[in-house]
């Protein structure tokens, strides 16, 4: 019987127009989210590369003149001598012999690697570089180039799969079953059927079935397409691990969007008020309540601007260098052990420079320091309230799965700054050594390679939100199940 | 057989039915007549099983409605004053898809033999019902009905807007049913087809049953007579 009302079901949703053309619209954005999507990560994958290209060129051209430096030392004799800045340029040692200017001269380029599906959830990964450029320079000249913005801003996301499946696969499922009894209702045929041995839940039951048919081919389709089009890294397990998360995801919150469309049909009037009621919830619930969650963020943990910190670091620039004598005595005090013997403190450019970017980095660093504290809280607190909404849950869960989170940002960001002290004192402490760095040295470079979460923690934070569609969605699909029992068909 | 007792139903504090007993053997056609909301359709509804009795029982065949609703409607048709369909489907896969849902199949013949039986025009058997005339989709409604096998009918005014040669040959329809031993009954505002085709005619008045009449006994002038006299009391009702 059930096969039967499924097999009907199914005849008329597939002679439904509207149904198509929307099914056509899903179609339409999922391949420009697609194309979208993977553009973006392109993007940032060869402007890394570029990045790196160029920065590499210019270490390896440094390198070049150290060896042929080196190769004359060896043939004319003499000693293997450091650059200072005051050798007159074409003569003397090259500059690739100064650890003060290969490390502030040039960045090593470190880079968060996407995961397979980063294409399909752009997430955080559009507004926070997964690329930043590691030198000498203060904390915030390395992190520059990042949107210091709210973290968990839907509206403002970028047009990737996951924004069409969080805005508007919820619209397919609606427009497929906003009139799914009351239709049968006012076109008479309810009563006709109901003539016959089928239960009210039987029927339900073969329409949801028929209609979460339709959506499970529809969901899967896309999101195999979208993977094999803009997925990478096809060949490892973790990719697949996280695609079938993200279909986990996908269908608990469909099922959510399911279940309120029949909620709504069960105690609703007509197929004009479900329609009227769906949409307004949709707005409240995908629009409205994440900008809500991302305003209050914002405005308990207010983060200073991006304008602000530029501000205090100018400050800092303009104080260090009205008494640079300080600050260099400053400088001198922390790397106490290389302050030249007698009275050889060395004015150079460089040690200046040095000398200027540790005070601006002092006084910078509390304020940036903050910041990222209340980007933090921010985001913990759109964690802690992504309940009120499943479209928070859901791009929260998005953003996990491809990694794209701010989380696993936050992480890549703890690791860059360990980074940066490493290389700053690996080149700090070889210039004020005035050591001349040899070819070989250049092999002893420090490297960055960015390591991984282990997927128990990215697991962690995406249970929360999983369990919670999942109890959102039970809770919902409760009401209307208990209250078919009593449902009078003649009811006006 | 169709049994009504004490049947009740309340909508909140108006009491659409009061109590009614009525019953209607295989072989009866069994006539409610009543003015607009004497409780005729909350009756009908109430067999359908479609709301649930305030207080009473109906029963289809010795089966109480309300504990057993899909037995009982196993054993039912229902024709309503409008007989509606899906529009985007045909005569025919109207048709199969109902009786399928009855637990019947038959073959494509078989169906347009119910179809054909019903007086509906062969042209019309593969034509989406959408544009059908009211009086094409209850010929789909009664072809629906035949093919379930019924030994219950519960019609609700079923032939209001039909034309008279149509209403006739639905008549005809009727007492063959009849004949094959159906339990009918018919709500109608009809008294000249009630005479003429029901063996048993009610009449009901705010939910009660006045009076009971075999169509044998009575003269078409005496039912009219008899059906103003319970109505007249209708008349100072509403006027205080
Ligand atoms: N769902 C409901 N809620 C409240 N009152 C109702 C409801 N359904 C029916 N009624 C009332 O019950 C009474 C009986 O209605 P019913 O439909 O049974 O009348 P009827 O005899 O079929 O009339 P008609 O000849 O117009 O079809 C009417 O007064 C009607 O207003
Ligand atoms: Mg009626």
């Amino acid at each position: 019987m059930l096969k039967l009302i499924i097999s009907h079901e199914a005849r008329q949703i597939a002679r439904t127009g509207a149904l198509w053309a929307i099914l056509a619209l899903l179609v339409g954005a999922i391949v420009f989210a697609a194309w979208s999507g993977g553009r973006s990560i392109n993007r940032q994958v060869e402007g890394a590369q570029a990045a790196e290209t160029f920065e590499d060129g210019l270490r390896n051209h440094m390198r070049k003149e150290t060896e042929d430096y080196e190769a004359k030392v060896i043939a004319e004799g003499g000693e293997y001598q450091f650059a200072s800045v005051r050798h007159s340029p074409g003569s003397g040692p090259p500059q690739g012999t100064n650890a003060g200017a290969v490390g502030a001269e040039t960045s090593k380029y470190v880079t968060l690697p996407p995961t397979g599906l980063a294409a399909l959830s752009v997430g955080q990964s559009d507004i926070q570089l997964n690329y930043l450029p590691v030198s000498m320079a203060t904390t915030l000249d390395v992190t520059k180039n990042l949107e210091l913005e709210n973290p968990v801003n839907l509206a403002t996301g970028s047009f990737d799969i996951a924004f069409v499946v969080i805005f508007l696969l919820p619209i397919f499922i609606l427009a497929m079953s906003y009139d799914l009894l009351s239709s049968e209702k006012e076109r008479g045929t309810l009563a006709m059927i109901l003539a016959h041995p089928i239960s009210i839940r039987e029927l339900m039951a073969s329409k949801i079935i028929s209609r979460a048919a339709v959506l499970l081919t529809v969901v899967l389709g896309f999101g195999i397409i979208a993977l094999l089009t803009v997925g990478t890294g096809l060949d490892t397990a973790d990719t697949w691990v996280r695609f079938g998360l993200w279909m986990i995801a996908t269908l608990l919150y469909s099922m959510f969007w399911f279940a309120l469309a029949v909620l709504v049909n069960v105690y609703g009037k007509n197929s004009a008020s479900n329609g009227t009621v769906l949409a307004g919830i949709w707005l409240i619930l995908v629009v409205i309540v994440p900008q809500l969650v991302s305003m209050l963020a914002t405005t308990i943990y207010p983060a200073p601007s991006r304008m602000e910190l530029t501000i205090a670091a100018r400050e800092a620039q303009t104080e260090a260098e009205k008494n640079f004598m300080a600050k260099l005595d400053e400088y001198y005090y922390d790397h106490l052990e290389f302050v030249p013997e007698g009275d050889e403190k060395a004015m150079d450019f460089l040690t200046l420079a040095q000398a200027n970017n540790n005070s601006i980095e002092k006084a910078v660093r509390p304020l940036y320091d903050n910041f990222q504290a209340q980007l933090n809280k921010q985001e913990e607190l759109v964690q802690r309230f992504q309940y009120v909404s499943p479209a928070i849950m859901m791009q929260l869960a998005l953003n996990e799965v491809s990694g794209t989170s701010a989380n696993r940002y936050e992480h890549f960001l703890n690791q860059v700054y360990v980074f940066h002290d490493d290389w700053k004192e690996y080149f700090g402490t070889k210039f004020l050594q005035r050591y001349p760095l040899k070819p070989a040295d250049y092999e002893d470079f420090p490297a960055f390679s960015y390591e991984e979460e282990p997927f128990t923690a990215v697991m962690a934070r995406l249970m929360p939100s999983l369990l919670g569609m999942l109890i959102l969605f039970l809770s919902v699909v409760l009401v209307p199940f208990l209250a078919l029992r009593n449902y009078q068909v003649a009811a006006r | 057989m169709l049994e009504a007792i004490q049947l009740k139903k309340t909508y909140g504090d108006y009491d659409a039915l009061k109590g009614l007993d009525l019953k209607v053997e295989p072989g009866d056609i069994y006539c409610l007549l009543g003015a607009n909301g004497a409780g005729k359709t909350t009756t009908i509804n109430l067999f359908l099983n479609f709301i649930n009795p305030t207080s009473g029982t109906a029963k289809v065949c010795g089966i109480d409605v309300t504990a057993q609703p899909l037995e009982t409607k196993k054993l039912l048709a229902y024709i309503p004053e409008q007989v509606m369909l899906y529009g985007n489907l045909t005569a025919l896969e109207n048709l199969r898809y109902f009786a399928r849902l009855g637990g019947h199949d038959y073959t494509q013949a078989e169906y347009q033999a119910f179809l054909e039986r019903c007086g509906l025009q062969s042209g019309a058997y593969a034509q989406r019902v959408r544009q059908f005339s009211k009086g094409m989709r209850q010929k789909v409604g009664v072809a629906i009905a035949l093919a379930k096998q019924a030994k219950a009918l519960l019609l609700d005014e079923p032939t209001s807007g039909l034309d008279p040669k149509a209403s006739n040959e639905f008549s005809e329809l009727l007492i063959q049913l009849k004949g094959e031993g159906a339990s009918i009954l018919m709500a109608t505002h009809d008294l000249f087809r009630a005479k003429q085709t029901g063996t048993r005619i009610g009449i009901m008045r705010e939910g009660r049953m006045m009076q009971e009449l075999g169509t044998e006994d009575v003269s078409h002038a005496d039912i009219e007579r008899i059906y103003l006299e319970h109505m007249h009391g209708d008349a100072g009702r509403y006027a205080a």
